[in-house]
């Protein structure tokens, strides 16, 4: 059994087309996917269906082997959490420390394991000698950050990042994604819902999303190069992929040119 | 725009720092009822030495209570003004002959002309408000000459002065008080006090916590929303907004122009925030544990006893 069961859902805001229709999908734990897709390809309606803020019309969603509904959503937000794209929007506290603190009040942990917590994670994502700012002095990035550290204080199964670094300068984004590795390596499941291939291919598995199907999943490595798939989901292709495929249209042949470009995609 | 600061908390450090916010929002409501009780002309004297040897012994600048004093200077003055001159009751103690006559009028009014041209320039404007009141009482009163129109006499009578006197100190005294809570409480802690204060309204199913939870979520916000405000004006500016100048039709639409976009932000704001709140497993009114903890020392009983000993002196005196 898979962690994220994802059957059959089909979700419509009032009147519109349908932003999701008939996705199915499993994540197993341990897993790095990312959910790639075009502005309005329903990717981020995906993700607030998981965290239960969205209730799907058709389907099933299961996360670790809970059925969502409206009676288990509370014990699914438990296992579930997700870093939002606006750092400023999801901002509860009026210091770093109260920010992180916000989910753990909400979980009712006690007092002693709440500061402890909010330590160790402030120092996980090197924002503890900030613990006694205010948002307006920090910068999206840090923002981000404490986003993440108030998350991992609840320690989930799974973390959405949904388009995340969006916002973000390029060195804040770098700092983000650096986490993502990390929390991956450390076994947590991670879900990226993202537009940019530079960081959809760092993730084990790539899922392209098209006015609400899936189009393709696959391993990153075969999505990274597949431009048919890409091109149709309005997507481009990484830089250095280009090049290559330029170089093969053109007939030149250089085996370690194409090597090096293929491990600098690879990278991001 | 930055400048707007809410709570003008002061770090420091003294013992009305260290004090309970309970302490001191339940202090703060005693000690106001009692100045509103007080009726002798030598106990208001003594409250109004005691709020200041307060302030003194807490190691606040005087300065920082005179700047909150100072918005509010103009309607004191007012208020007293007011009473002095409608008041009538009790004894005359003071009497001016007026002469309303061609010229003293033109004088009197040149005097404010003259007052209104040059008050930009000066630096004590509210002496130099009392001191053109007086110089147009003055003028009506030594220029007797000329084409009159009518006498009148200014009288000042006991009880409106003494009136006066009482809902000008009763308002100094509530404004330092209420300054003292604001310059040493962050407004977390605060905040958080109104909270546990305000608990027993559970009765009547009023959720403090909630509200608490708004009020928190309003401060945190504040000083996000002024930036939005601002980087709006500059937007607008750079269409051709003139935020400065213009009529008060002009006015009207300048401001439509910031507010409508900031009300739609700020709606796309509270909509991401619930989203992020909720799956941060927030649940309105349900029980949850708090970081901040306030903790009763044996000067918050020995200081909420001190309040509300005087409260019940004053009370009984009042009654006596």
């Amino acid at each position: 059994m898979s962690l994220i069961e994802i059957e059959n859902v089909s979700f419509t805001y009032h009147g519109n087309k349908k932003a999701l229709d008939d996705v199915s999908l499993s994540i197993e734990k341990g897993e790095w996917v990312s959910i790639l897709g075009h502005n309005g390809s329903g990717k981020s309606t995906l993700s607030k269906l998981i965290v239960g803020l969205l209730k799907p019309q058709q389907g099933v969603i299961r996360v670790g082997g809970i059925t969502l509904s409206a009676d288990t959503v509370r014990d699914i937000r438990k296992k579930v959490g997700i870093v939002f794209q606006n750092p400023d929007n999801q901002f509860v506290g009026v210091t770093v420390r109260d920010d992180i603190a916000f989910g753990l009040e909400n979980l009712q942990i006690e007092r002693e394991e709440m500061i402890e917590r909010i330590e160790h994670y402030a120092k996980k994502v090197d924002m503890y000698s900030y613990l006694n700012k205010e948002p307006h002095n920090l910068s999206g990035g840090q923002k981000q950050r404490v986003a993440i550290a108030g998350i991992l204080a609840m320690k989930t199964d799974v973390i959405i990042f949904d388009e995340a670094t969006a916002m973000l300068d390029p060195e804040g984004r770098e700092r983000v994604m650096e986490y993502m590795r990390a929390l991956n390596r450390e076994g947590t499941t991670i879900i990226t819902i993202t537009h940019d291939m530079k960081e959809a291919v760092l993730s084990d598995r790539i899922v392209v999303l098209k006015d609400g199907r899936v189009l393709k999943s696959d391993k990153s490595e075969n999505i990274l190069k597949d431009k048919a798939t890409l091109e149709k989901s309005n997507l481009e292709l990484l830089l250095p992929l280009e090049i290559m495929h330029y170089l093969n249209e053109n007939g030149i042949e250089n085996p370690s040119l194409k090597e090096f470009l293929w491990q600098l995609s690879l990278n991001g | 725009m930055k400048n707007i600061v809410i709570g003008r908390y002061v770090p420091g450090n003294s013992f009305l720092y260290r004090m309970d916010p309970r302490t001191k929002l339940i202090a703060l409501i005693a000690l106001m009822v009692a100045a509103f009780l007080i009726q002798s002309f030598t106990h208001m004297l003594v409250s109004l030495a005691l709020v200041t040897l307060l302030l003194v012994a807490g190691r606040i600048s005087v300065k920082r209570v005179y700047l909150g004093l100072r918005p509010l200077m103009f309607l004191l003055f007012f208020t007293f003004i007011f009473q002095v001159m409608f008041n009538q009751e009790g004894d005359e103690i003071f009497t001016l002959p007026l002469h309303y006559s061609l010229l003293s009028i033109v004088a009197a009014a040149a005097v404010v002309v003259f007052w209104f041209m040059t008050k930009k320039h000066v630096r004590f404007k509210l002496f130099y408000f009392l001191f053109t009141v007086a110089a147009v009482f003055a003028v009506l009163h030594y220029i007797d000459f000329g084409v009159l129109f009518g006498e009148g006499t200014f009288r000042v009578f006991e009880e409106g002065l003494s009136t006066a006197f009482f809902i000008m100190v009763r308002l100094i005294i509530i404004i330092m008080l209420s300054t003292i809570l604001t310059i040493t409480t962050k407004p977390t802690d605060l905040n958080l006090g109104l909270e546990r204060v305000l608990k027993p309204l559970r009765i009547v199913r009023i959720n403090t916590e909630e509200i608490a939870m708004i009020i928190s979520i309003a401060l945190r916000y504040i000083p996000t929303l002024l930036d939005e405000a601002n980087k709006i004006m500059l937007a607008q500016a750079s269409r051709g907004v003139d935020f400065q100048e213009g009529k008060l039709k002009d006015k009207v639409v300048q401001i439509i122009s910031l507010l409508v976009p900031m009300f739609i932000i700020s709606f796309q704001r509270s909509d991401d925030l619930a989203n992020a709140m909720e799956a941060r497993s927030f649940v309105p009114g349900q029980p949850r544990t708090r970081l901040h903890v306030l903790t009763w020392k044996r000067l918050d009983t020995f200081a909420l006893t001190l309040s509300l000993v005087a409260l019940v002196a004053v009370i009984v005196v009042r009654v006596v």
